[in-house]
Parts: structure tokens; C-alpha cells; sequence
């Protein structure tokens, strides 16, 4: 499978009365585009806002981070079961808009959502403070479920950044790039012998409201654990359903984006033999979680894997699929390194992880979500303050007069990514 | 944590019916007419822990994550967890080391958010509510459910 990624680089969004890419600078309808999510009657209001990197400007509840892409040869659309239809993506050719991000504001419940600082020490720990954000802020009709909210506010994301995505269909791209998934077969060709064969599992948050992700529009805590080509990520085959825990939740942006697929992909055939990957749930019931586990075990040992990296998404329970995931290929003789963040208390002398076992002998961090941080106050605020008080890592007081926020590390979107899809490392 | 033990989960749920530990008001009212439902109002997310680690030592099973969703400790006030009814003659020790290893997560907390103090209440409750249901359709398909 080959999908070749052409980039369009973003470097600026501006509003107008017609939509178009004009020389790297994205033209937005904003009315156009909000009447578009009103479409819904689960959503009450919505409106389209722009972020610049530098700007004295604070985003907050961030739901959703999304890339917007276009598929534009090859089988298939992006957000294949949620957005285009079912059909398997991951092959062709896919125009990116790097360089910004779709950024989906709301809030679902009043708490756990993240903050996104566009400049100032909050912007060092999200690596979305680079990008030029178009901000869409919704608010739901009265008395909606939050389930049912969730999902109108995770599609309205997912659409709109497929519409903005379509801009790009026909436009020349500043820089391509190839990747090949090569099939299992060829991972014993005579030109990778002596390579070691690496294999990623990926684990995906799965437990229920606020904790949901989406694979071809299956929620997958209803999933076994299973072989997914890496660049059918690119394509949009994974989608976050997840406000839990903003610091190591994995938003959409970083499954179309994931640095773990890339490097393996970078470094395959010259220091290893990247042979696949697998993903797998982390659900609330525990034979759910022996069974996932057991099947990724299995599954890695079938194909073979010499080694393998798991990367962990939220954290708490999750611990334990993590040290059931490594500690059953370790038992198989495969090498195990975990990626994982850490919650060691603000002075870091806790237990990082609420599970652990010896075999667990491999780990990156991405850092201590406890860790407290001060956020000096922004000119402007995109989203609501109002819930700051409630969001993971907040306290009562942490949202001072000033305007400023005493917090964790863990309020911030993507800072402690455990995908290590972050600014910021002791590389 | 023996993989033995483990790989009995699945005999043990089919030889027991289960109960559900819980101090959300939310998961009694919901899930109370369908489930047996223990109601610990008014308690502590470590007390209802801490009597789910008792019952382990009388011979009775997890059945869900003690830390059950990525909503910090010391942040919900609400825990739910699913147990089996009945007590077996064996100490489960893949139980009790879960159960330990979420009760120090727990005790390290600086401090414990009380129920009904928070304005977010509701939302906690839902989320714990909405964390246990998702177990629902495994027991479901068990014929537990």
C-alpha cells in the first residue's frame, strides 16, 4: 500500500465572503460555515474565530484538533465511516494543510477540556500554539444528553475540516512525501535480514462517554484488537470521541499525524524491519481487557515481532492494559518499550503509574501532567472561562482575577501526548 | 497478579451473578432496578474502594477497573465497580493487586473532592454512570445482563 502525502502549506486564514486557498492564505466564509453546523438542531450556536501563533489569544474548552485533508486519488475519502463512506483508505494520493488546524470548542461537560495558549509558557507545552487555528465554538441546544452532543460536536469538526480540505483538491503541493506499507511478505525479503522486526500497538481510549475513539465509524470498545496499515491513519481512519484528559489524549490531528507510524516508517529498512501494527482498546470491564490483550500478544507473536512499542492513550485504568499489553509480549520474547506520560504528583516523587510490573522494564515519558504551571491571562479568550475552575488538573482558585491560571501541566491539550507528538524533550 | 486467574475470569462471572458497588446517587437510580446495586451514599471514593478490597479478601472478584476511565482521582468524588456476588473459596490475587495499586493511587491524592461540592457534580456522576454501563454489553453478551 502507497500513499503519497502532498503538503499545502497554510500561512495565514482570513475571512471573506467566498472560500478559496490564495497563495498559502486560506479564505473563509465564516458564515457560510457556521450556517452549516447549525444545520444540526442539537447545536444552538456556532461561530468561527481565528487563532494566529503569537497572538495573545487563549482557546479554551478545546474538544477537538483536526487537519484538514483531501483525498484526491485513490479509494476512499477521509474519515472513512464518519465523514465519506466505509471504503478502505490509505492508498493514492492525499492533499495536507499543514501548517493549520481546524480546533472544535465546547463544552460537553464542565470539566476535563484543554487549553490551547497561542503565545506565552503555556505555548511551549502544545503543539498547536504553531499552527493558524480556525476555532469553531458551539453551544448546544438546552437539555441535550452529553452523548448526544458529543457526537454533533465531533462531526461538526470532522465536517467542516473535510470542507475546508476540499479547498485543496485541485492546488500544486509545496512538498510531497511517499509512504509504502509493505506487506507482511515482504518483511522476510533477503534485503532486510539482520533488521530487527519492530512492530507498534497502538492503544486507543475506549471506555465510554468523553473516552471514545472511532475506527471507520466503529467505536472501539466494541472492537477486537487488529492489523491496521499505518498510513490508513493518514487518510483519517482513526478519529478521537475522547475530551477526557487533555495533556495525553490522542485528538484526531494526532492520529492523522501519529510520530510513531513515521519514524518507524523513516527508519525501516535501514535500522529496522517496521512489519506492522496493531490496535487495541482500553476498556472499563476487565475480561474485556484480558482478551484485547491476549489477541494483541497473539497477533504479534503470528506475525512475528522481535520487538515492539505500545503507546498508551489517558491514563488510570489504561495503566493496566498497558502493563497487561507489555508484560504478555514480553512473555513471548518480544522487546517491549511502553510510551507512556507520568502523574507523580506536583513534586514528582509519586508513583507514576497506577499499575506496574518488572517486565515493564522499557519506558519513554512524556512528562509529569502534574506538574504546576502558571498561565499568565491572554487579550483575548476563544471558548469559555467559566469552567477553568473544573477542568483536570484545575483547582477551586485557579482561575484568578487577573485573569491567569494556576494549574497542572495536564489542562493543556496535547502537552503530555503519549504518541510524543510534542515541542518539547530532553532529546 | 497470576494469568492463571485471569484467563478463570470469564467461569467465575458464569458461576456468579454480580453487584455493583457505587456512591453515585446516578448509577443507583439508573441501574438499580435491573442490577443489584450496593448504594454506599455519602462515602468516600477511597471507602468504597477500600470495602471492595475487603470483599476481594473474602474471596469475591473484580469484575471492572477499580480506576475505571482517565477522570482524575481527587477530581470525581464517584467510583463505581462491579463485583461478583458471591464469594469463592480462593483469595483472587489479580483482584487485590488491582485493588491495592488504586487505592495508593488514591492515597496520594492531596485531596479527596467531596460529593455534591463540586459544580460539575452532575457531570461526574454521569461519566462514572456512563463508565460502568460500557461494561453492560460484555455481561450482555455473557448473558449476565
Amino acid at each position: 500500500m502507497k500513499l503519497e502525502l502532498g503538503y499545502i502549506d497554510i500561512r495565514g486564514i482570513r475571512f471573506d465572503d467566498y472560500m478559496a486557498i490564495e497563495d498559502g492564505i486560506l479564505v473563509v466564509n465564516p458564515k457560510e460555515l457556521a450556517e452549516a453546523v447549525l444545520a444540526d438542531p442539537l447545536i444552538k450556536s456556532a461561530r468561527l474565530e481565528i487563532a494566529n501563533p503569537g497572538e495573545s489569544i487563549r482557546i479554551t474548552p478545546v474538544k477537538d484538533v483536526i487537519e484538514p485533508r483531501v483525498k484526491v486519488e485513490g479509494p476512499g475519502g477521509i474519515f472513512p465511516g464518519m465523514i465519506s463512506k466505509v471504503d478502505t483508505v490509505g492508498s493514492g494520493k492525499t492533499h495536507v494543510l499543514r501548517g493549520m488546524a481546524v480546533v472544535t470548542v465546547g463544552r460537553i461537560v464542565g470539566f476535563q477540556e484543554g487549553i490551547i495558549d497561542m503565545t506565552g509558557p503555556g505555548a511551549a507545552y502544545t503543539p498547536f500554539s504553531k499552527l493558524h487555528n480556525l476555532v469553531l465554538v458551539m453551544e448546544p441546544v438546552e437539555g441535550i444528553a452529553p452523548h448526544d452532543y458529543e457526537k454533533a460536536a465531533r462531526m461538526a469538526g470532522l465536517q467542516l475540516a473535510v470542507t475546508i480540505g476540499e479547498l485543496a483538491r485541485n492546488l500544486e503541493p509545496d512538498e510531497t512525501e511517499v509512504f509504502k506499507t509493505p506487506r507482511i511478505s515482504e518483511s522476510f525479503d533477503a534485503i532486510l535480514r539482520g533488521l530487527p522486526r519492530v512492530g507498534y500497538v497502538m492503544m486507543l481510549q475506549s471506555q465510554g462517554l468523553l473516552h471514545d475513539t472511532y475506527v471507520y465509524g466503529v467505536d472501539a470498545k466494541r472492537t477486537l484488537s487488529t492489523l491496521i496499515r499505518p498510513t490508513e491513519l493518514m487518510d483519517g481512519a482513526i478519529v478521537s470521541g475522547n475530551c477526557v484528559s487533555a495533556c495525553d489524549k490522542n485528538t484526531t490531528y494526532h492520529h492523522l499525524n501519529n510520530p510513531v507510524v513515521r519514524d518507524l516508517l523513516k527508519e525501516h529498512g535501514k535500522t529496522l524491519n517496521f512489519v506492522g501494527m496493531i490496535i487495541t482498546n482500553e476498556t472499563v470491564y476487565l475480561s474485556d481487557k484480558v482478551r484485547s490483550s491476549d489477541w494483541t500478544a497473539e497477533m504479534a507473536e503470528y506475525l512475528p515481532f522481535d520487538g515492539a512499542i505500545i503507546s498508551q492513550e489517558g491514563f488510570g485504568n489504561p495503566d493496566t492494559d498497558l502493563i497487561m499489553n507489555c508484560t504478555k509480549l514480553e512473555k513471548k520474547g518480544i522487546k517491549t518499550v511502553v510510551i507512556t506520560d507520568e502523574y507523580a504528583g506536583q513534586d514528582g516523587k509519586s508513583q507514576s503509574l497506577a499499575d506496574a510490573d518488572e517486565l515493564v522494564d522499557a519506558v519513554v515519558s512524556t512528562g509529569n501532567a502534574n506538574m504546576p504551571i502558571l498561565l499568565p491571562p491572554m487579550e483575548r479568550v476563544i471558548g469559555m472561562l467559566d469552567y477553568i475552575d473544573k477542568i483536570a488538573g484545575g483547582h477551586d482558585g485557579s482561575l484568578r482575577p487577573d485573569g491567569s491560571i494556576e494549574a497542572e501541566l495536564q489542562v493543556i491539550t496535547g502537552a503530555t501526548n503519549e504518541l510524543g507528538y510534542n515541542l518539547l524533550s530532553a532529546r | 497478579m497470576g494469568g492463571a486467574t485471569e484467563s478463570e475470569l470469564t467461569d467465575i462471572e458464569k458461576k456468579n451473578s454480580f453487584l455493583i458497588l457505587t456512591n453515585n446517587p446516578l448509577v443507583a437510580e439508573t441501574l438499580g432496578e435491573r442490577f443489584l446495586i450496593e448504594f454506599l451514599d455519602q462515602k468516600s471514593d477511597i471507602e468504597v474502594l477500600t470495602l471492595a478490597r475487603n470483599r476481594v479478601h473474602l474471596g469475591h472478584r473484580i469484575l471492572t477497573a477499580p480506576l475505571s476511565g482517565s477522570v482524575k482521582p481527587g477530581e470525581t468524588p464517584y467510583r463505581s465497580l462491579m463485583m461478583t456476588a458471591e464469594a469463592d473459596d480462593s483469595l483472587d490475587f489479580f483482584s487485590l493487586g488491582n485493588m491495592e495499586r488504586a487505592l495508593s493511587v488514591l492515597r496520594h491524592q492531596k485531596v479527596s473532592t467531596r460529593a455534591g461540592s463540586s459544580a460539575a457534580d452532575l457531570d461526574y456522576q454521569l461519566v462514572d454512570l456512563s463508565l460502568i454501563e460500557s461494561a453492560l454489553p460484555s455481561l450482555e453478551a455473557a448473558g449476565l445482563a
